[in-house]
């Protein structure tokens, strides 16, 4: 059971790089400090590239999972 | 990294495409990304040159399946929408070599207003490139 509230979420399946990023870069951009993005995507760069954004912007990556070859995000906007 | 400038040289729509993503993918984070277009490229940044992107050689064949992965990757596959595109993240310049503006035919009068100007190179590689975080050629 989850322990956050997603405040939106952001469906990228069949985009791949760059989209899922700059995308959820927009996406963060119109968001509160505390707010929870959730990411829907389906390229596996994603596995790598969200979470080294994550780190990179100062946002939090508050889980990863992946079912059937697509992967959710859940980020906490930090700052 | 909070600055990148990218130097591009190639005009193939195929091979432009890599440092408009990472100036994209840049843009993402707030990496303030200058880009300077060299020798032919500089045509991408006029509204003909860039709609008439090809590309070359032994490649050519495969353009129309790729301007289709392309939009299905989520991207524009018209160069020029995509300049506007990273025009509006406010954090990408484009300029155009003066030297390549002279030769191939590009001047204020047919440059596109998402840019930012036509400049002197060495202006770009001392101001912009000999002072990013991280500077790539294309």
């Amino acid at each position: 059971m989850r322990e956050f509230t997603v405040t939106s979420t952001l469906d990228t399946s069949g985009k791949c790089c760059p989209m899922p990023i700059v995308e959820t870069g927009k996406a963060m951009k119109a968001m509160a400090t505390g707010e929870i993005l959730e990411i829907i995507a389906t390229d596996k760069g994603t596995q790598k590239d969200i979470p080294s954004w994550c780190e990179r912007t100062g946002q939090t990556l508050l889980s990863m999972t992946e079912e059937n070859g697509v992967f959710h995000y859940h980020v906490r906007k930090d700052r | 990294m909070k600055s990148m400038a990218i130097v591009i040289r190639e005009d193939a729509y195929d091979k432009l495409l890599t440092p408009l993503v990472f100036a994209y993918l840049a843009s993402a984070e707030q990496t303030q990304v200058d880009m300077l277009f060299v020798n032919w490229a500089v045509k991408a940044l006029t509204v003909e040159g860039a709609a008439n992107l090809r590309m070359d050689g032994r490649h050519a064949a495969d353009e129309p399946r790729v301007r289709e992965a392309v939009a299905k990757a989520g991207l524009p596959n018209d160069v020029y929408e995509i300049l506007k595109a990273l025009k509006a993240t406010g954090c990408v310049n484009m300029y155009a070599c003066s030297l390549a503006g002279a030769i191939f035919g590009v001047d204020e009068g047919n440059l596109i207003p998402e840019a930012e100007g036509i400049v002197g190179a060495s202006w770009f590689l001392n101001e912009k490139a000999a002072k990013a975080d991280h500077c790539q050629y294309f």
